[in-house]
């Protein structure tokens, strides 16, 4: 019986949220969102390189840098000698984007190479001309030791550097940086769908204390399985809308890609530089997919439901303790601190993944959800570890479900006055 | 049928229900009475299991109460409540079957009750989208539908129209008439004596009075009088001012009066005729129990040191 009255709850939280309008409209919504941050990047990556090349000049007072001296080719180069007055009243009237001088004791390796704009074009154009003129310069000063063209071609050299892992059948392609990527969206999302249905559940319990119907319920139901019901059927939805989402997601890739390759039929590879990056990155991942382990993904659904369970729950906690949803504020730092803590620290776990903090923090259920994740994604975790993660996890969530049964026990029966961190605590000892 | 045992059950620094006994069988009407937290509400939130006492016992048919009773209850709480948004149709299918019933059951139970309530086309409304009193009627459905054996009303009448509380009052008794057990809370004293067998007076926590309404009232005596007149109504005021009774209610042309003191009837009797210009009624009484209310509760607010007008409190 007790679980029957528990599924009848949570059906009814799954259909009724299902058939509501606000539901179908952020579902809706959701992919159109998606739509456009997915699209906008794209676009403006495609748009931002019709645009014509940065057009600047060159000051060379040596007279012997600037022939060495090779920029990308989102920039062109007047190589028209003028004095500086007129330059400057070029990049003033928008003719120049800038004018580089070069003194001519660069040479001699002293002095400074001054870039003059109207300021803008971002740290990465302040990289780009730097490394072009400082390798111009270290190659002019080769060539004038009277070294050979071939020496110059030596320092422009690199050594491609593979990362190979080592697993039981042999070696393969180390995926690490793809998979803490990964590992970091993860991470985002149950984040995200914390926030988003684990607030859905508190609202649902505060809902029920302003319609009065919590003491209806409270003479079908326990408190424990009227909050397990609730947990259960949002999280159900919330499965549901995920699943639309990533149908929807799929779907609009692929169709959004066949739009856009026939919008940029045979494209200028030189234009297309930030569109390349992107389709390697692209393919370097769907290359990377296949070789997550199954169990990763299989560890990861786990993670991912027991983070809702266990947050939802706590969510349900506040959501019993307060009479309006503008109440809840004081009590919900104690429960997004713990969200917002492996967030920061992310970077730190990816870089360091088998450091006792990392360890530490993904056997912790409030932070397992998104530390162990990321960390499968970084490194190989013990199986045990693993597990003990989950164990904890799903036993916390059932821990904090009855905790919260015991504070919505008295908080449905105290109307009008808004409880104290103390008081909440007498009443799990009392009810 | 229900018994309640010594129950205590303690708030922090407030003792909201204080070694309550009574019980009740089956067929019968029990009212529960009391001021505004006396601890009616505490005590029938133990009876349907929403919280358990401190310290004694509350059993139902020979078994202390449990989830298990909670399907053989059915409690209308005063504070009323619906999902607002959910259709009036899906909601009391949603609530029967957490009461153990099925769809189709519940479905064919539903109509022939809305019809019975004249909302026989409500199925299909939302909630918000009806009045106060219909909405009630919707929640006394709901209370009802899997035939519970007992029925506990907190103030079901609140909010009805006449008409509406007249065809609740029939409904009730029909429920009894079938072998129901029926919990009724109110501070109404007109309805609760229209409805109930017998009841139990709690204030402050404790029980002040308690068994049949027929006992309690002839436990008082014979000592309200009643009068109908015409004319000067100045002798009530000077009986009163002399101790020799009290003024339970007056208008005009008509008052109760509760003799005091060893006050004998015909001594009102004797003023009034002195006073008024006609006489219609001259009646002597046992005290009505919304008198008999006022007085116990008050007396025993007296003894705990802390004397209030309770009628006062009852509006």
């Amino acid at each position: 019986m007790s679980n029957s009255q528990t599924v009848i709850i949570a059906q009814r939280e799954y259909f009724q949220r299902l058939k509501s309008r606000s539901f179908i409209i952020t579902t809706a919504l959701g992919p159109i969102i998606l739509l456009v941050l997915i699209a906008v990047p794209i676009l403006i990556a495609v748009f931002a390189n019709d645009e014509t090349a940065k057009v600047i000049s060159i000051v060379d007072e040596s007279g012997q840098i600037s022939q060495l001296l090779e920029l990308p080719d989102s920039y062109s180069i007047d190589r028209l000698e003028r004095p500086v007055d007129s330059l400057r009243a070029m990049v003033n009237r928008d003719q120049l984007s800038g004018y580089l001088l070069l003194p001519a004791t660069l040479v001699d390796g002293d002095g400074e190479a001054v870039f003059y704009s109207k300021g803008g074009g971002g740290i990465v154009a302040g990289e780009t001309l730097r490394d072009a003129v400082t390798s111009a310069v270290r190659e002019r000063r080769i060539l004038d030791t009277g070294a050979d063209a071939e020496v110059v071609d030596i320092t422009r050299s690199r050594v491609p550097l593979r990362m190979r892992q080592i697993t039981e059948e042999g070696d393969r392609t180390d995926a690490t940086p793809v998979l803490a990527a990964f590992g970091y969206m993860m991470g985002f999302l149950i984040y995200i769908c914390m926030i988003l249905y684990g607030a859905m559940v508190m609202r649902g319990v505060i809902e029920e204390k302003t319609n009065r119907i919590s003491e209806l319920i409270a003479s079908s139901a326990k408190p424990f399985q009227l909050l397990l019901g609730k947990i259960l059927g949002i999280g159900a939805l919330g499965l549901t809308q995920l699943l639309i989402w990533i149908a929807a997601g799929v779907l609009l890739s692929a169709v959004g890609t066949t739009i856009i390759a026939s919008m940029v039929d045979m494209p200028d590879p030189a234009a297309m530089q930030t569109t390349q990056e992107q389709v390697e990155a692209t393919n370097a991942i769907t290359e990377y997919i296949p070789s997550i382990p199954p169990s990763y993904l299989i560890y990861f659904v786990f993670f991912f439901v027991g983070g809702y369970l266990f947050y939802a729950s706590l969510m349900a906690a506040v959501g019993s303790a307060v009479e309006q949803e503008s109440d809840a504020q004081q009590f919900m730092w104690p429960i997004i601190m713990p969200l917002i803590i492996p967030m920061v620290l992310l970077a730190q776990i990816v870089s360091n993944p088998d450091g006792g903090l990392a360890v530490a923090m993904s056997l912790i259920p409030l932070f397992s959800p998104i530390i162990m994740v990321v960390r499968m994604a970084a490194t190989n975790v013990p199986h045990w570890q693993v597990l003990l993660a989950i164990v904890l996890l799903f036993g916390s969530f059932v821990g904090a479900v009855w905790l919260s049964s015991r504070i919505y026990r008295i908080g449905i029966l105290s109307y009008g006055k808004k409880p104290t961190f103390g008081e909440i605590a007498r009443w799990i000892r009392t009810s | 049928m229900l018994d309640v045992q010594d129950v205590t059950k303690r708030y922090t620094g407030k003792t909201a229900v204080d070694s309550v006994s009574f019980s009740t069988g089956e067929g019968r009407i029990f009212g529960l009475l009391g001021p505004n937290g006396a601890g009616k509400t505490t005590t029938i939130r133990m009876i349907t299991y929403i919280t358990t006492p401190d310290s004694g016992e509350i059993r139902f048919k020979n078994k202390v109460v449990g989830p298990w009773s909670q399907r053989l209850m059915g409690y209308l709480p005063e504070e009323r409540g619906l999902y607002r948004r959910m259709k009036v149709g899906e909601q009391l299918v949603y609530l029967a079957r957490l009461k153990g019933l099925d769809v189709p059951e519940a479905k064919k139970r539903i109509q022939y009750w809305l019809d019975r309530f004249d909302a026989g086309s409500w199925g299909s409304k939302r909630v918000d989208e009806l009045s106060k009193g219909m909405q009630q009627k919707i929640q006394f459905i709901a209370t009802i539908l899997h035939e519970p054996e007992l029925l506990i009303f907190d103030e079901p009448f609140s909010g009805l129209d006449p008409i509406n509380s007249e065809l609740l009052q029939s409904v009730i008794f029909e429920l009894k008439s079938k072998g129901r057990t029926i919990l009724f809370a109110s501070h109404r004293m007109e309805q609760v004596e229209q409805l109930c067998d017998d009841i139990c007076m709690i204030s402050d926590g404790r029980i002040v009075a308690n068994g049949s309404v027929r006992d309690i009232k002839s436990s008082f005596g014979r000592d309200t009088v009643r009068l109908d007149f015409s004319g000067s109504g100045t002798f009530i005021s000077s009986l009163e001012a002399d101790g020799l009774i009290r003024v339970v209610s007056q208008t005009t042309n008509t008052a109760e009066l509760r003799l005091i003191n060893g006050t004998a009837s015909r001594r009102v009797l004797d003023e009034a005729l002195g006073s008024v210009s006609d006489l219609y009624r001259f009646e002597v009484v046992e005290p009505s129990l919304h008198e008999i209310f006022v007085s116990v509760i008050n007396s025993s607010r007296a003894a705990a040191g802390q004397v209030k007008t309770a009628s006062g409190e009852q509006q």
